[in-house]
């Protein structure tokens, strides 16, 4: 596991099935208590996916979002891809190529959102640039 | 003037020189099979293709031998003729040899030689005439996309010659070539079988499913179980003894081979599902074929295997595992039923949606 600032990036293990989601989750449940969790899971070196994980990583997504954080995945593999895609799941997660791109994302989302040194309605095409248009 | 065929199964058709290398995923690594069986044994929409050419050779009244590799399963004919054998045999090759030489001393002057894996709607009559014109030992056909493994040979003049050596010759540039313009499909991977049964439910092939047409480009074979919520959406098929449960949906030229179950809520959408698959709940099976607890995905061409049998396993390890969703059994439709369903006119109502091809 490693930390990069706010955003924590954990490693999937290769076998994510009913049998080993327990220890994992046991791992992952202290980070998801934080408030505004921003994690990122590499799945690249998961081999065994099955609805036991698949329902894991819904779990986690769910008290992310419930801490108005949120869980975002990486590397996933064209295989993984396929499970998650069959179980419906594909289009509830962020998906990025690699997990600096997901904790690049978390970042920017940070920036965008924080940014006040003009006033809302000064933002690209806010209420100033319907003034000028008008 | 009697006429032979010899339509070969398995052996990867090295016999007729075909490409058979095993194929390398991305990583260099080599692919597990989707399937064990050759893909010409595999049904499409209720017949495997070798009975597929048995009965276009049969209907043209020739004596038909199917010379199979052992080992090889072939599921049994639905249709039984008494002009056709099936042998299982070592070596192919020196047994379409013999066979050869069996036609000649039965006075059968010329024969068809067929992989089973390349099926053509050539006019078999007029494909003969230009052999017989051409007066060859054999005549090697083609289509668009190269060579195909069908051949006619002259038995008496082929009697003697290696298999090989007919092959050889009928690549060389001097022989007369006869080019199919008609339908062709050469099952090499299991994506042919997909594109296979999209175009017999298409009808882009005069080969069509078995079963009846309950709907317009729905077919339904035997004993199929249809929950009164699951829909099937035209084009579609469902095989011998398969169940469709609640809220299920068939759709997209998609076929669900014999003793299969899709179970509650899943959707399977331009996909081939084959004999003998459970497919779990509230699932999405989208471009894709599926065999036992195996999926090639085709959009991302990736084989997987699930080990989980709530998700993917063969019928009879579903037996074994009873998903909960299964356990509560509701009103089976027969396929009468579904016959009787009156299209409804007018606007979408709400608890009457049935969809409509």
């Amino acid at each position: 596991m490693s930390t990069r600032g706010p955003v924590i990036v954990m490693e999937l293990p290769e076998k994510l099935n009913h049998a080993a989601i327990s220890s994992f989750l046991d791992e992952l449940r202290p980070l998801l208590e934080d408030d505004r969790p921003c994690i990122v899971l590499d799945c690249s070196q998961i081999k065994d996916l099955d609805s036991g994980g698949v329902e894991m990583l819904l779990h986690c997504l769910e008290q992310a979002m419930k801490r108005d954080g949120d869980l975002k995945l990486a590397a996933v593999s064209p295989a993984s891809g396929v499970i998650l895609e069959l179980m419906r799941v594909d289009r509830l997660f962020e998906m990025f190529e690699t997990s600096a791109a997901a904790v690049r994302s978390f970042q920017t989302f940070a920036l965008e959102t924080t940014a006040q040194s003009q006033p809302w309605y000064a933002a690209p095409h806010g209420f100033a640039d319907l003034k000028a248009t008008g | 003037m009697l006429l032979g065929a010899v339509v070969a199964v398995g052996g990867n058709n090295q016999w007729a020189s075909q490409d058979s290398a095993t194929p390398l995923d991305a990583a260099g690594d080599v692919q597990k099979p989707l399937l064990r069986e050759p893909l010409e044994c595999i049904e499409i929409a209720g017949r495997s293709l070798v009975e597929r050419l048995v009965v276009r050779f049969a209907a043209v009244d020739m004596v038909v031998a199917v010379l199979v590799e052992a080992g090889t399963n072939v599921p049994k004919f639905r249709t039984a003729r008494e002009n056709v054998t099936v042998e299982f045999v070592r070596d192919l090759s020196s047994a379409i040899n013999q066979k050869v030489s069996d036609f000649s001393q039965q006075g059968i002057d010329h024969a068809f030689i067929n992989c089973a894996n390349t099926y053509t709607e050539t006019d078999l009559l007029d494909l003969f005439s230009f052999h017989r014109e051409s007066r060859q030992r054999v005549t090697p056909t083609y289509d668009r996309q190269g060579p195909l493994a069908l051949w006619v040979v002259d038995c008496a003049k082929a009697e003697d010659v290696p298999l090989e050596t007919l092959l050889r010759d009928s690549r060389s540039n001097a022989a007369s070539r006869y080019f199919i313009r008609e339908y062709v499909t050469r099952l090499q991977e299991p994506r042919d079988l997909r594109q296979s049964a999209s175009d017999m439910l298409r009808g882009r092939c005069q080969i069509g499913p078995s079963g009846r047409e309950v709907r317009p480009g729905v077919w339904i074979d035997e004993d199929v179980e249809i929950h009164r919520r699951a829909r099937i959406v035209a084009p579609a098929y469902v095989g011998c003894g398969s169940k469709v449960r609640a809220d299920a949906l068939i759709t997209r030229f998609s076929n669900v081979e014999r003793d299969c179950c899709i179970d509650c809520g899943t959707v399977v959408e331009d996909s081939s599902i084959l004999s003998g698959t459970t497919v779990g709940i509230w699932l999405d099976l989208c471009h894709a074929v599926a065999s036992g607890n195996k999926l090639l995905n085709l959009q991302r061409d990736v084989l997987v295997e699930i080990s989980d049998p709530s998700v993917l396993c063969s019928t009879s390890a579903s037996r074994k595992f009873v998903p909960s969703a299964s356990r509560q059994r509701e009103p089976l439709q027969k396929v009468s039923d579904l016959q009787e369903q009156r299209p409804i006119s007018g606007a979408w109502q709400l608890g009457n949606n049935l969809i409509q091809e």
